[in-house]
C-alpha cells in the first residue's frame, strides 16, 4: 500500500497534522511552542538555502538579515509604537538594502570574497548592536513591550496563534523553493552555482542573478526575524548576529540536503530533536559548550560523510519503490 | 601625543597580526584552503606559550620551539585528516568544514583550559621602554621582533630554497608541478604544517602580553581575513603588511574613537578594498 504514497501526500498529511496540533489530546502549550520553534528554525534554513543551496554562494552572515528583521520591528514598535504589521516591511527593506550593498561589492568577484565579506558584515552589526545601547538595549538585548493578547501588536499570551503563521511561512517557502528549482530564474541560479564560465557562455547575467538570489534570500530571512521577535518577545546581539547563529541557520539545509526544497524541512525537524537532546544533556551533565560541540561534530560529519544530506538517500529510496 | 602612542602600539601588535596572517595566506595561496580554524590554532599556541612559561619560567626560549612543533604537528594532522580532500577548491563544503573545526577546537579548549582569561606574569613582560612621551612593553617589542624575523625567514624559505620553489610551483599550477615530478600532496602537507606552525608561533608570542581565553581564536580570525585580503590573497609579504595596517587602524580607532568599536573601521576597510582593489596591495589582478 505504501507504494501509492508520494512525497506530496506525506507532505499534506504532515501539514494537516501540524495545523490541527492544538486539538490533539496529548498536546499542550509546551509542545505547541516547541513545534513553533521548529517551524521558525526551518523557515530560516529555507531562506538561507535559496542563496547558498540553489545559488551556491556561501553566506556566513545571514544573521544580519535575520537580526535586521527582528530589531527593525522591535525598535519601531517600542520607540514609536509602529505596529509589526508595518515594522516587518521596514525590516525587509533594511535587509534588502544591506543585501544589495554586500552583493554589489562582492558578486563581481569570484570565490571566497562573498563569504569573507559576510563574516565581516555580521561582526560589524554585532559590535554596533552592542554599542548603541539606547537603540538596541546593548548586550542584554531588547525586550518587546508586552501588550498581552493583541492583534494590533501581533502578540499573544499563548503560543498557539503563532502556529499557523509559522506553518504558512514554511509551506510558502517550500512552494517558493519548488518553484525556484523549476523556474528560469532558479535554473539560472543553479547554472551559476555549478559553473560560472558555462553560465556566462550560455547568456546568464551572472552578477545580476547572484544579486537577485541574495536579495530574495535576505528578504525571506528578515520576515522570519520579525516572526521570531514577536514570538520570543526578545532579541539580543549574539542571538541575532553571532557566529553560532550563522552556523545554526546553515544546519537544516545541510542535514536535510543542500539546494533541495524538502532538505531544510527534514533537516530542521532533525535539528530540533538534536537541540532538545543537547539541552537535556547540558543540564544533566553540566558541561558548558556541549551543544556547540554537537553542532560542530554534526557539521563535520555531514561535510565529510554525507554531503548530500538526508534527502539524497531518502529520495533514492522512494524512487526505487515499484509503482 | 596619544596618536603617536596609538601608532606605535598598533605597529607592534600589527606585527603579530601579520605573523599569523602569513600562515592563513600561505594555506590559501598554495592550496586554496580558507582555514577558518586558523584563529583556533593561534589560540592553542597561546596556551602552549602559557604552559611553557608555567613549566619552565623562561618564556620565549622554550615557548617558541614548543609552539612551532605543536602547531606543525596539529597542522599536519588537520591536513591529512580533513583538508587534503579539498585542496585546490575553496568550496562551500571546505569553508563549512573549517568553521566546524574552529568551533570544535574552541569547545575542546574550553573543556581543557576553562573558560576564564589567563595571562603570563613574567618579570620583564611588565617592564616598559619609554621613548619620549611614548612607551612600549618589552614583551610587545620582543613579539614584534619575533614576527619580523619569522616573516623574513618564511620569505627566504619560499624564495631561496628548493623546497620554497617547489611550494610556489605547486601554488601556481599543481598539475604542471606534478608533471615535472613534484609530489604535490607532500609539498602541501609541508606548507599546511608551516601555516599552522606560524599561527601557533604568533600565539606563543602574543600571550606574553595579551590574555588568552578560548574565544580569542575566533576573535582574531577577522583580522587574518582582512589582513590577507588587503595584502592580496595568497601573498606572504602582503599579509604581513596587511597585519601592520590592521594593527595601526585598530589602535588609532580605539584611541580616537572608542575601544568598543575599534574593529569597525577595519571591516569598512575590507569592504573598500573588495570594491576598489580586490587583489590587494601585493596581489596580481588576475589572481581572483
Amino acid at each position: 500500500m505504501m507504494t501509492r504514497f508520494s512525497f506530496n501526500w506525506i507532505g499534506i498529511a504532515c501539514v494537516l497534522a501540524v495545523a490541527s496540533l492544538p486539538a490533539w489530546p496529548f498536546s499542550d502549550s509546551y509542545i505547541v511552542a516547541a513545534v513553533i520553534r521548529t517551524l521558525i528554525f526551518i523557515a530560516l534554513g529555507q531562506a538561507w538555502n535559496v542563496i547558498a543551496g540553489i545559488g551556491g554562494q556561501l553566506s556566513l552572515g545571514h544573521g544580519v538579515f535575520f537580526g535586521l528583521g527582528a530589531y527593525a520591528t522591535a525598535i519601531l514598535f517600542n520607540l514609536w509604537g509602529v505596529p509589526p504589521w508595518i515594522g516587518v516591511w521596514a525590516g525587509m527593506l533594511a535587509a534588502a538594502l544591506v543585501a544589495v550593498a554586500i552583493g554589489g561589492i562582492t558578486f563581481r568577484l569570484r570565490g571566497v570574497y562573498f563569504a569573507l565579506a559576510t563574516v565581516v558584515i555580521s561582526l560589524a552589526f554585532e559590535k554596533l548592536a552592542r554599542f548603541f545601547v539606547d537603540l538596541t538595549g546593548g548586550d542584554a538585548g531588547f525586550a518587546l513591550q508586552f501588550l498581552g493578547d493583541s492583534w494590533w501588536g501581533l502578540q499573544s499570551r499563548e503560543p498557539t496563534p503563532f502556529l499557523w503563521p509559522a506553518l504558512a511561512l514554511v509551506v510558502g517557502y517550500y512552494m517558493l523553493t519548488r518553484w525556484l528549482l523549476r523556474s528560469r530564474f532558479g535554473l539560472e541560479l543553479q547554472a551559476v552555482r555549478d559553473d560560472e564560465d558555462a553560465a556566462t557562455a550560455a547568456g546568464v547575467a551572472v552578477f545580476r542573478t547572484k544579486l537577485m538570489g541574495l536579495l530574495l534570500s535576505a528578504v525571506m530571512t528578515a520576515l522570519v526575524g520579525t516572526l521570531h521577535v514577536q514570538f520570543y518577545l526578545t532579541i539580543d546581539p549574539g542571538n541575532a548576529f553571532g557566529l553560532f547563529q550563522a552556523v545554526q541557520i546553515q544546519l537544516p539545509s545541510l542535514i536535510g540536503g543542500l539546494g533541495t526544497a524538502i532538505g531544510p524541512v527534514l533537516g530542521g525537524a532533525v535539528m530540533i530533536i538534536a537541540n532538545e537532546a543537547t539541552n537535556w544533556a547540558s543540564s544533566r551533565f553540566d558541561v558548558p559548550g556541549l551543544d556547540v560541540l554537537a553542532y560542530g561534530g554534526l557539521l563535520l560529519f555531514i561535510v565529510i560523510r554525507a554531503p548530500e544530506g538526508l534527502s539524497g538517500p531518502l529520495s533514492a529510496m522512494l524512487r526505487r519503490r515499484p509503482r | 601625543m596619544n596618536l603617536a602612542q596609538a601608532l606605535l602600539s598598533g605597529l607592534l601588535i600589527g606585527g603579530v597580526y601579520g605573523l599569523f596572517s602569513i600562515g592563513f595566506s600561505l594555506a590559501f595561496g598554495v592550496m586554496r584552503i580558507v582555514n577558518f580554524a586558523h584563529g583556533g590554532v593561534v589560540m592553542l599556541g597561546m596556551y602552549v606559550g602559557l604552559y611553557a612559561f608555567d613549566a619552565s619560567g623562561i618564556d620565549l626560549l622554550v615557548s617558541i620551539p614548543a609552539a612551532l612543533i605543536a602547531g606543525g604537528l596539529l597542522g599536519a594532522t588537520l591536513y591529512v585528516t580533513f583538508y587534503a580532500r579539498f585542496v585546490g577548491k575553496a568550496t562551500l563544503q571546505q569553508l563549512l568544514l573549517a568553521i566546524a573545526l574552529g568551533l570544535i577546537i574552541q569547545v575542546l579548549a574550553q573543556m581543557a583550559f576553562g573558560p576564564n582569561a589567563q595571562s603570563i606574569r613574567s618579570a620583564w613582560g611588565s617592564q616598559y621602554l619609554i621613548i619620549g612621551t611614548m612607551f612600549a612593553s618589552y614583551a610587545q617589542i620582543a613579539a614584534f621582533g619575533v614576527a619580523v624575523v619569522a616573516t623574513l625567514a618564511v620569505e627566504a624559505l619560499l624564495h631561496g630554497t628548493r623546497w620554497g620553489h617547489a611550494v610556489r610551483a605547486v601554488a601556481d599550477d599543481a598539475e604542471a608541478a606534478g608533471i615535472v615530478g613534484l609530489d604535490a600532496q607532500r609539498i602541501n602537507l609541508g606548507a599546511f604544517s608551516l601555516s599552522c606552525a606560524l599561527a601557533a608561533l604568533a600565539g606563543s608570542v602574543l600571550v606574553t602580553y595579551y590574555p588568552v581565553s578560548p574565544p580569542v581564536g575566533f576573535g582574531l580570525m577577522p583580522i587574518a581575513l582582512i589582513a590577507t585580503v588587503i595584502g592580496g590573497l595568497g601573498s606572504v609579504k602582503g599579509a604581513f603588511f596587511g597585519g601592520l595596517i590592521c594593527g595601526v587602524v585598530e589602535q588609532v580607532a580605539s584611541t580616537a574613537w572608542t575601544p568598543a568599536l575599534q574593529d569597525v573601521p577595519l571591516y569598512a576597510l575590507l569592504l573598500i578594498f573588495l570594491a576598489v582593489r580586490p587583489f590587494g596591495l601585493f596581489g596580481r589582478p588576475s589572481a581572483h
